[in-house]
């Protein structure tokens, strides 16, 4: 059974029709990469899947059972179970690191401060970032930066992690810190939904890649096949630019 | 016309007590009114951002109406104009209350301003995390944005101080009212007047350097 189901999502805006009837699943554990050239309605479509975008038509339903998309949704439920790393961290710059990691735990679970600061702990030192626990984000680097950004969404212990092109801010030198600790992730089971530019990444740790372009999905597949063997022309063209 | 002449040292030491009793009444009501100002204004000024159309209209028009009219006539509303509608308070009270309605319209738009100069991604950061609307604007939001308006928000605190002397016309002994009682009794304008001023520059001058500290603190962010 699919751990996310996304059925016929339409979103426009204005006249703009960013996102033409998507279809999707993710199954538990698989990591999807989705590429495509900008403005293909890459990050829209992961903003559309926790409610950042309202979308215009179509269902999104999480475990089979409950409809993300449905106007009475608990959202802040629902959120709490898919965590979201954003292109430009979005770290709160007046808290720490640490502080960063638990306010949610603290304030929406209403985990004790010291189950909540154990917990953050534990996240940093999954990230390598246990000696900047008392650092506020302006004090560390981009790629520090992120890596906090990943340890507080995995603080919700979510069921899905999305990813909207969280490398794209950083300097060449700090991509490897922040991917390896995607990749790790993935190993360790994570239901992943990632949208990037960096094709080794999703050659090497992606079950599926999705194509996008002008607001459909234009071909699915395995890495090998997509990158190898692409069977529609405009994933060609798009892969001849960039590779 | 004895003129500045007519300043007398003496009369000026005697009538310091009284002055000083006068600047405490002054920092007194002025202080209760942007304490209760800043929660008014934060209400407002959130309403000036919301998406709920009755909300945003309320706030938007309820700070068109004050930034609109005088203080001084909002003051007379309240005094003469509320006992008519059987609501009648005393003299210091109904100046407390005149001056909240006035300051939190102004400080309305200075948190609106503060809110607005958070990045968008933090409040969407905040939600994607699961906390409601509340807890994102009380955690995240404000901390940021109080940070951001802390100099504007000690402007007004200067401006309504200079501006509470208007509650002398509801005979509120606040020390424009104190100046004005000594001059009448002793016919002598320049010294109390020239105490008053003296007083409100006392209050006044070391508030506006601790704004400017702030501001040279904060990197003088330009904020509404």
């Amino acid at each position: 059974m699919s751990l996310l189901k996304i059925i016929d999502l339409h979103k426009y805006f204005r006249e703009n029709h960013v996102l033409k009837g998507i279809n999707m699943e993710i199954k538990k554990g698989e990591v999807v990469v989705v590429i495509g050239p900008s403005g293909s309605g890459k990050s829209t479509l992961l903003r559309c899947i926790n409610r950042l975008e309202e979308p215009d038509k179509g269902k999104i339903i999480i475990d089979g059972e409950i409809e993300i998309t449905h106007p009475k949704a608990d959202l802040n439920k629902i959120r709490q179970r898919i965590g979201m790393v954003f292109q430009q961290f979005n770290l709160f710059p007046h808290l720490t690191a640490l502080q960063n990691i638990t306010l949610a735990p603290i304030k929406v679970k209403k985990m004790p401060r010291d189950e909540a600061e154990a917990l953050g702990m534990e996240l940093l030192a999954k990230v390598g970032l246990a000696d900047k626990a008392h650092e506020y984000p302006h004090q560390l680097s981009g790629g520090q930066q992120q890596r906090v950004a990943i340890a507080r969404a995995l603080a919700m212990n979510p069921e899905i992690m999305l990813f909207d092109e969280v490398t794209s801010a950083l300097d060449p030198e700090l991509v490897k810190e922040v991917l390896d600790v995607m990749k790790q992730l993935a190993r360790d089971g994570m239901t992943m939904l990632v949208v990037t530019h960096e094709m080794g990444f999703a050659r090497e740790v992606g079950d599926r890649i999705v194509f996008m372009d002008e607001g459909v999905i234009v071909e699915e597949g395995k890495p090998e096949k997509i990158f190898t063997d692409p069977q529609n022309e405009r994933t060609r063209k798009f892969l001849s630019m960039i590779l | 016309m004895a003129g500045i002449s007519q300043f007398d040292p003496q009369l000026f030491v005697k009538i310091l007590p009284s002055l000083a009793y006068g600047a405490y009444i002054t920092v007194k009501l002025t202080s209760i009114s942007i304490l209760l100002g800043l929660i008014l204004g934060t209400i407002l000024g959130m309403g000036r951002i919301s998406k709920n159309p009755l909300f945003f209209s309320i706030s938007t028009s309820y700070v068109e109406f004050i930034r609109g009219t005088p203080l001084l006539v909002q003051i007379m509303i309240v005094y003469y104009g509320l006992p008519a509608i059987g609501l009648n308070l005393p003299a210091e009270p109904a100046g407390i209350l005149a001056l909240t309605l006035n300051s939190g319209a102004y400080i309305a738009e200075i948190i609106r301003a503060g809110i607005q100069s958070v990045p968008k991604g933090q409040m969407e950061a905040a939600r994607s995390l699961g906390m409601t609307y509340l807890q994102s604007m009380r955690y995240v939001i404000f901390p940021q944005a109080f940070r951001n308006v802390l100099p504007a928000l000690g402007n007004e605190f200067i401006a309504l101080l200079k501006d509470s002397s208007l509650l002398s016309v509801i005979a509120i002994a606040e020390l424009t009212r104190v100046g004005k009682q000594i001059y009448s009794t002793t016919f002598n304008a320049w010294t109390p007047l020239l105490g008053v001023a003296l007083f409100y520059l006392m209050m006044t001058l070391p508030l506006s350097r601790l704004v400017n500290y702030a501001q040279r603190r904060i990197g003088g962010h330009e904020l509404a």
